[in-house]
């Protein structure tokens, strides 16, 4: 005979009383390793789906606006068999890195576009292209790889569902067209509308095909359309190129090592590169020069200029030329002239800033001579589609002969739509030419060209011209002595690829796979979620287990009152008791692990379908691992120990002859008190506090104070309960005790028993109650400024950018918009730079959050500011976007929500992120607003996003007020004339909703999983009644022998339990009502009476029901038997 | 007799103040134990002047259920206790098997006054030195007859090593003793029996045996025959007297048979909370009141 023998006989021979235990932790464990499994699937299906639309690609060049040479794949792959890792690798690395397979590169053409059935019954904006040829496929892994003839195109599921596609069926797409020169320049062409490619359907591709290809994670696929490359460079006019790269492993489904392989592969990138893989040519230059370096894109970016003039030798010349609108001296104007800044030979090294070099025709032009004062006027280099005008004076120096170096006509740089203008009639600019053109200024431009007529020094240039997207349209190197004329341009063109590095111009590669998968990694813990929202099923399992344990105890009081005479101390009989505990426990656990995949089941589908919108639709495959299992058995194993060694706390404490008696303690002897009179008075005064500091500031949606307040005032109802049940019961003297005065005094006899059910019922109508309360309402107050709507009606994102002012007339003009389509409108345009979507509808974590650019001023007043960082007043509102912080640095604003779940951040933290050139630096984030359509994006300062992302032209995401009679009006108007841009209009409160819905989901599916712990403990409660009345068969049977009815001691067992029940209900409603006391008195919150209400009405009915359930039960039979057994 | 050492017994003094202060140690565990080693001129069992009353509900006078109570038990002696229903028998028995603390004064065994010690001490006090036999056997049911008997070696408090003054302790294992014991109370076919498939008196009988398994100093009985039928109670009565004998274990029974009573070497009567030597057993001095 040992003690695990023992504890065996036991386990045995009460098995049938166990099972109530064992079913307990069966139905905890369930819901926790439910809930993992759930977390685990998320986790799994996220990585799988990250991985899927990478394509197999481990790193990702994203060229974005620039284009490169689609042959610099093959190049970056390179011939070798091995891919060398760098020496520092070959060091220490392992054989996998030493003898890693070469990787895989692949360039593919990627454009925005609009995709329209051929019946213009549906459109899909936002759609990508990918011009693809073979290699794709193969680095895909998608064998036999598809060929795409011409004129044919392959979608994803989802643009064919979108656009309800089958194969066969023609598809229109229209592609956006990139100009070399940013189209934020005032000199680009205007928006060219977008070239057309008529197409026929050939096949839908499944995301394991490489269908859903995207760099960025989005809370849905993206929508994709492959095209032979060839006919798309066709179409786009970009034969040979490329704006996107992908690398990867050898065979697609391994990996590349990420250590050292993205090093390698910038390496490789540097070796590789070419001038004009980054849109520099090196053209042959007239005299003194030898060569000039220049671009499609007019402007060389700073960098360029300084290294290309390090590189060069001495006389070396930048130059810059630029477009006068006007010239005018006197009363003499010349219209539409080139004018080179720039040091000697073309001017003198003392020419003033305000002086002026004009040639020969142009004096002649304007009868101008040395001292006159020239007035110049042109438009501000980034003044894009607005076209703003300035005006500079200059002293006229000297008249230059139109001869020499002053008779270039190269000086001009390639301005689109000029460049190859035969006459000024042919010009095709992006402004509209205002000024008259003379016959004589045809004449020049025949004659001419682009020749400058004016030449001011470099500096007064660059103060005049200089601007974001560089400050030189040339730069002229003389041979450098003693190389051969020949050899020249392969000596710098070599030298200046290995000083520039590709990285500042935007080539580089960035490691896709391990941002995905940390995205994926990092994402929204769906398991901590579920486990938080079965948190009343699991407790409520837990009590009840913790209840029939107890049961079983106090029914085996006499056994442990004999291992106490026999000389056992508490503590040995309480391990005795624990370890037989722990053994139900273990076995409730194991089969709750079982039922727990079941559970997970029931959740997935539950996510698939009444929750959809908490995964924005995105479906969650089912899957299950050792990890969720064993934790989640661990887990509910333990919590089940740690309960029923709670419930065996006092077990062996009860005197040896108490417990040998039979007398139950709670009627021999009382414990005090006191205790839970001072917690009682403690819980109600914390709760009374907060409450009070909530009000007092304001801050009526701090979740926080509302769960402070909520669970203080429940403990102190809860103590308030324990105190009276621990009271001795005294009746006023000289009064009949009436039925239901002795129902209520039955209610003490087991105190913690009353006071465990109370507290189950209360906890969970307190949670199902309080939550209901939040559910979010996009409607509710949508046209207030500082709503989440931030008072807009429409939330539009466009396609192709938008370069126009849509609050300007000109701009409205130019998409053939009238005023009154925009009367009493305000359009909000913001900048984009593409990446992460960071809103709640991602369940990954944003890496690089997708960030939009705009100009504060137009958003005072919207939205409301719930934090900003420390040291900084959140009254500011927008100016925090102005907010003074390192240098380094870029304040930031971001939805709250966004912030702390989709980036998992907190205001002040900040966010490295990569600008064009790829350098790192940091957002700052100085504030937040509350609950907005802005989820999804972090926000910056116009001005700081077009010095980091120059080449991002144009807006492409708006906010639009309008008069809500006029909404629709509008909505239509918009639609129409921006219908080329891909503009789609949402309303704010159908976005907000959408975002809404997450919350308003996971609200709902807590209030659901609470509903069924409510369930649960309504059956505890059943149980309890029927374990009190069978308890108390003999004093019941007593009662009937002296004269009860049966039906009246039905009522006197319905009172006693029925207070129980409503103590419960009351006790919840209560501290549910004063907790949520601040929201309720915001203004414009909506209390839902209706559905609470009949939420109550349930819980009070199902509570009955299991009340009346046990009672019937319980006095089924022969009552008057009982008697005798007694 | 043996005289009790004084010595080792103060080294074991051990703390009053409960169970959770008590850092009872096996060395003091073990100095208990040696009070075992000299027979003792003072009483086995000493009750000096022990009171009991509930305090009920405020308004109302306390309950006295014993008042004043003294009484000197030898070692080998054989005591009934009588008197009517809520005369406080049982309460007198719980009080001298540290069951139950008395409100005013001593309960001494072997000279120590059972008031001083912690539950851990207490609970090595009713294991190692006293028997218990209820009205109700309390056997568990899921246990078999020998079990029944073992689950007192199963208490951790001082069961690892034997007593020095019981030489059969080392030659033989609990459960030997056991099996010996049970076929001295004629159970020595029921040992796989479970507590379910036996009478009465079998029951109880098996709970005597339990009661001896760790060879206590003193056996407690409470109405040890009040379930049975007369002749169950008769062989029952019988058999604690032999044993009384046999095991030199020191029995004092609390009972409403005279018969079971006048079996016993000395017999009280309990009456107003006052115990007096009952008339029925002439050999029974008074008590030291």
């Amino acid at each position: 005979m040992t003690r695990r023998s023992l504890i065996q006989r036991s386990l045995r021979f009460h098995f049938r009383s166990h099972l109530g235990v064992v079913a307990g932790a069966a139905i905890a464990s369930a819901a926790v390793v439910g809930a993992l499994v759930v977390g685990y699937s998320l986790r799994v299906t996220l990585r799988d789906r990250a991985l899927e639309r990478l394509a197999s690609a481990s790193f990702a060049l994203d060229g974005g606006d620039r284009v490169f040479g689609r042959a610099l794949a093959g190049r970056i792959a390179g011939s070798e068999r091995q891919f060398d890792p760098p020496l520092h690798l070959r060091a220490a690395g392992s054989g996998e890195e030493r003898g890693a397979p070469a990787p895989q590169v692949v360039a593919l053409l990627r454009l925005p576009a609009i995709a329209t059935r051929a019946d213009a019954a549906a459109r899909a904006n936002q759609v990508q292209v990918l011009g693809v040829d073979a290699d794709f496929w193969r680095f895909a892994g998608v064998l036999p790889a598809p060929a795409i003839p011409e004129g044919a195109v392959m979608v994803n599921a989802a643009l064919a569902a979108r656009l309800s596609l089958q194969p066969g069926d023609p598809l229109l797409l229209r592609l956006g067209r990139r100009g070399a020169l940013s189209a934020d320049a005032a000199l680009a062409t205007r928006e060219p509308g977008p070239r057309a490619l008529r197409l026929r359907v050939d096949r839908v591709l499944s995301a394991a095909e490489g269908g859903d290809l995207t760099l960025h994670s989005g809370s849905a696929p993206p929508l994709n359309a492959f095209v032979n490359a060839t006919e798309l460079e066709a179409a786009a006019g970009l034969t040979n190129t490329a704006n996107l790269m992908l690398a990867g492993p050898a065979r697609p489904g391994s990996s590349l090592p990420d250590r050292g392989a993205l090093e390698l592969l910038n390496a490789r990138l540097r070796q590789n590169w070419t001038l004009d893989d980054a849109d520099l040519r090196l053209a042959d230059a007239p005299a003194p020069w030898d060569l000039e370096l220049r671009s499609p894109r007019v402007f060389l970016e700073d960098h360029v200029t300084g290294t290309a003039l390090r590189l060069g030798p001495a006389n070396t010349t930048v130059i810059l030329t630029y477009l006068a609108n006007l010239l005018v001296c006197g009363t003499n104007a010349a219209p539409y002239s080139m004018v080179t800044a720039a040091g000697a030979p073309f001017t003198p090294p003392d020419l003033a800033e305000d002086e002026i070099l004009i040639n020969e025709w142009l004096a002649r032009d304007l009868k101008a001579g040395p001292g006159d004062t020239l007035a110049l006027s042109y438009f501000l280099p980034e003044s894009g589609a607005q076209l703003r005008e300035a005006t500079n004076h200059f002293r006229i120096r000297a008249v230059v002969p139109l001869a020499g170096v002053y008779a270039d006509r190269s000086l001009m740089p390639d301005f689109p739509g000029l460049e190859k203008a035969e006459t000024t009639r042919d010009w095709d600019a992006g402004f509209p030419l205002v000024y008259r053109i003379r016959p004589q200024d045809e004449d020049y431009w025949r004659q001419w060209r682009g020749t400058p007529k004016a030449f001011i020094s470099l500096a007064a240039g660059r103060k005049l011209w200089a601007n974001r997207f560089g400050n030189a349209t040339a730069i002229r190197f003389p041979l450098p002595p003693g190389l051969p004329r020949g050899a020249h341009r392969d000596h710098l063109s070599a030298q200046l690829q290995n000083a520039l590095d590709p990285a500042q111009l935007g080539l580089r590669f960035e490691p896709v796979r391990e941002r995905a998968l940390r995205a994926a990694g990092q994402s929204q813990d769906f398991g901590q979620l579920f486990l938080g929202f079965s948190l009343f099923l699991v407790v409520a399992a837990l009590t009840l287990m913790g209840l029939l344990f107890q049961f079983g105890l106090e029914q085996r009081a006499a056994e442990v009152g004999t291992f106490l005479a026999l000389g056992f101390t508490p503590r040995e009989v309480r391990r005795l008791f624990l370890w037989e505990g722990a053994a139900l426990a273990g076995l409730g656990a194991a089969a709750g692990t079982g039922g727990g995949v079941l559970y997970a089941q029931g959740m997935l589908w539950g996510l698939q379908t009444l929750w959809r919108d908490a995964l924005a639709g995105s479906g969650v495959d089912f899957h299950v691992g050792a990890p969720p299992l064993l934790l989640g058995f661990g887990a509910s194993a333990a919590i089940a120990i740690l309960t029923l060694g709670l419930a065996l706390r006092h077990q062996g404490r009860q005197p040896a002859h108490e417990l040998l008696s039979g007398i139950p303690r709670a009627v021999l002897a009382e414990e005090s008190p006191r205790r839970a009179f001072w917690l009682m008075m403690a819980g109600g005064l914390g709760a009374l506090a907060i409450l009070g500091w909530v009000i007092a500031r304001g801050d009526t949606t701090n979740a926080g104070a509302f769960f402070g307040a909520g669970a203080l005032l429940l403990l102190s109802g809860l103590a308030a309960v324990a105190f009276r049940l621990k009271q001795p019961w005294r009746r006023r003297r000289h009064s009949q005790a009436s039925l239901l005065e002795f129902s209520l005094r039955n209610c003490a006899r087991r105190p913690s028993r009353s006071l465990a059910t109370v507290s189950l019922l209360a906890s969970a109508c307190f949670v199902i109650l309080s939550i209901g309360v939040f559910r979010l309402e996009a409607g509710r107050d949508a046209s207030r400024p500082g709503s989440g709507t931030g008072g807009f009606a429409f939330i539009g994102e466009s396609t192709l950018p938008v370069t126009q002012d849509l609050n300007q007339p000109a701009g409205r003009e130019f998409y053939g918009l009238d005023a009154r389509d925009l009367a009493d409108a305000r359009v909000v345009p913001f900048r984009v730079r593409d990446g992460d979507e960071a809103s709640c509808l991602n369940l990954n974590r944003a890496q690089q959050p997708r960030l939009a650019g705009v100009q504060p001023e137009r958003l005072t007043g919207r939205f409301t500011f719930s934090k900003a960082a420390r040291g900084l007043d959140r009254g500011r509102g927008w100016e925090l976007l102005r907010a003074q912080v390192a240098a380094d640095e870029i304040p930031a604003v971001g939805d709250a929500n966004s912030i702390q779940w989709s980036l998992g951040k907190k205001v002040g933290d900040t966010l490295d992120y990569r600008d064009e050139q790829g350098r790192l630096f940091k957002l700052r984030l100085v504030g937040a607003v509350a609950n907005s359509v802005l989820q999804g994006m972090l926000v910056i300062d116009e001005a700081a996003f077009v010095k980091k992302f120059p080449s991002e032209s144009g807006y492409r995401w708006f906010l639009i007020s309008v008069a809500p009679d006029r909404a629709a009006e509008l909505a239509a108007a918009l639609s129409r004339a921006l219908q080329d841009r891909g503009l789609e209009l949402a309303p704010a409160t159908a976005r907000l909703n959408a975002f809404n819905a997450v919350q308003n989901t996971y609200l709902g599916a807590f209030q659901i999983l609470g509903g069924l712990g409510l369930l649960l403990g309504s059956a505890g409660l059943g149980i309890v009644v029927l374990r009190n009345v069978l308890e108390r068969r003999g004093e019941l049977a007593l009662l009937v022998a002296v004269g009860f009815r049966r039906g009246r001691l039905s009522r006197m067992l319905l009172s006693e339990h029925g207070a129980l029940l409503a103590g419960g209900l009351a006790l919840g409603m209560l501290a549910a009502g004063l907790a949520v006391l601040p929201s309720l008195l915001a203004p414009g919150l909506d209390f839902p009476v209706i559905s609470l209400g009949l939420t109550l009405a349930a819980v009070l009915a199902n509570g009955l029901a299991w009340v009346v359930f046990a009672i019937r039960v319980a006095l089924r039979g022969n009552l008057l038997s009982a008697l005798r057994n007694e | 007799m043996k005289a009790i050492s004084m010595g080792p017994a103060k080294a074991a003094q051990p703390p009053a103040d409960g169970e959770r202060s008590a850092n009872f140690s096996l060395l003091r565990l073990s100095a208990l134990r040696k009070m075992r080693v000299v027979e003792a001129p003072v009483p086995l069992l000493e009750l000096a002047g022990v009171s009991k009353r509930f305090d009920p509900p405020a308004g109302t006078g306390s309950l006295v259920i014993l008042e004043e109570i003294s009484l000197e038990v030898r070692a080998g002696e054989s005591v009934a206790v009588v008197g009517p229903s809520g005369s406080g028998k049982s309460t007198l028995l719980h009080l001298i098997g540290g069951l139950d603390r008395p409100s005013a004064g001593k309960v001494l065994l072997e000279g120590r006054d059972l008031g001083q010690l912690s539950e851990v001490q207490l609970a090595f006090v009713r294991n190692r030195l006293l028997g218990f036999v209820f009205q109700f056997h309390y056997l568990l049911p899921q246990c078999t007859v020998l079990e029944n008997v073992l689950v007192p070696t199963l208490a951790g408090v001082g069961a690892e090593s034997p007593g020095p003054n019981n030489p059969t302790r080392c030659e033989e294992s609990p459960e030997e003793r056991a099996i010996r014991l049970l076929k001295r109370l004629g159970l020595g076919e029921r040992l796989d029996h479970r507590p379910g498939e036996l009478s009465g008196g079998e029951r109880q009988r098996v709970a005597v045996a339990r009661a001896l398994i760790n060879q206590p100093r003193l056996l407690l009985a409470d109405e040890p025959t009040g379930a049975l039928d007369q002749a169950s109670a008769r062989e029952l009565g019988r058999l604690l007297a032999e044993l009384n004998r046999e095991e030199r274990v020191t029995l004092i029974v609390v009972t409403h048979s005279m018969e079971l009573a006048a079996g016993m070497g000395r017999v009280f009567t309990l009456s107003g909370g006052r115990l007096q030597p009952s008339p029925a057993a002439p050999g029974t001095p008074p008590p030291t009141s």
